[in-house]
């Protein structure tokens, strides 16, 4: 199922709408999304600052390169990473107690909880299956470590 | 095909290069206003636009406290009703954040009319006080004073406390 190249494009398609998503609407107003990743209370202003102004293009340029197959197997790392750090950091903040907003899609956030985590670990799943996937079908630079 | 494989792939380096970089010039190009500002000193205390809360000053303790001896502001406690029973400045009111956002507007009718508000929450980097100082603004309050300090500057400094919880 995981070579099935209509599948893969499928995951590639969710994944990556998922993520330009995620960056688009946050570009808008950086504050807000700085205001969010602060009341996550690991970072200070500055790093929050930055991390709100250049995220949001990470997450729409990987995702839109892994939908168009432009270094498909760096956005799928990238994505994977991400996805595995931000399990990490909602695990952290609710072991903290901590009430926030997710943050993850600007006005359309939610709560830093469980479900968020259950979510993430799918695409994450998802992310992973196209990173180790040998095939790269529909892809406009096919990755030379992949088989053609 | 092995993480081994995919990390020594120089072309998996060349991607993960051009997004970053990509997303650095992008993101330098979209707010080139708000970096200068931030370089300018702007969002020490909190990521708001002034021009946008006009109303919204931020305070330190001695002011906190100097508003608080001379009953010049009501206090709003802006975190949860169970940290509020367990400590609280005196007289202050609670209108928890996070009871607000689930739809509790009638917080808002305990606020009385007063030359000034100062709101407050746990402190370090809280965030409750400033939220809800934009909802108050946006809501017609005037002179909104935030003390970022919060409950922890308050209790550490040895001011008077108050508590709802029986011993």
């Amino acid at each position: 199922m995981w070579k099935n190249k209509y599948v893969l494009l499928a995951f590639r398609l969710i994944v990556g709408g998922i993520f330009i998503w995620a960056g688009v609407s946050k570009i808008a107003d950086p504050l807000s999304f700085a205001q969010n990743i602060r009341s996550y209370q690991l970072v200070g202003q500055t790093l929050s600052f930055l991390t709100a102004i250049f995220l949001p293009w990470v997450e729409l340029i990987a995702g839109l390169w892994l939908i168009i197959g432009l270094y498909p197997k760096s956005s799928a790392l990238l994505i994977s990473c991400l996805l595995f750090f931000f399990i990490v950091l909602v695990a952290i903040t609710m072991a903290r107690g901590l009430n926030v907003d997710c943050g993850c899609f600007g006005t359309f956030s939610r709560q830093a909880d469980w479900w968020l985590i259950a979510e993430d670990s799918l695409w994450l799943a998802l992310s992973l299956v196209l990173l180790f996937s040998p095939a790269n079908d529909f892809c406009l630079l096919k990755s030379k470590s992949s088989k053609a | 095909m092995g993480l081994k494989k995919i990390l020594t792939d120089r072309q998996t380096w060349t991607g993960l290069v051009s997004i970053i970089g990509l997303s650095i010039i992008l993101g330098l190009a979209s707010h080139p206003g708000l970096i200068k500002r931030f370089l300018a000193g702007e969002f020490k205390q909190a990521f708001i636009l002034k021009e946008d809360f006009p109303e919204l000053v931020f305070i330190s303790l001695p002011e906190a406290e100097e508003a608080w001896s001379r009953q010049e502001a009501v206090f709003i406690d802006s975190r949860s009703q169970e940290q509020f029973d367990r400590g609280h400045i005196p007289g202050a009111i609670s209108v928890p954040l996070e009871d607000l956002k689930t739809g509790r507007e009638d917080l808002l009718a305990l606020i009385p009319e007063a030359p000034g508000i100062v709101i407050y929450c746990e402190g370090g980097s809280c965030q409750d006080s400033t939220d809800l100082a934009r909802i108050l603004e946006w809501r017609g309050f005037k002179n909104l004073k935030v003390f970022p300090g919060g409950w922890a500057e308050w209790q550490q400094s040895g001011l008077p406390v108050e508590t709802n919880v029986e011993e």
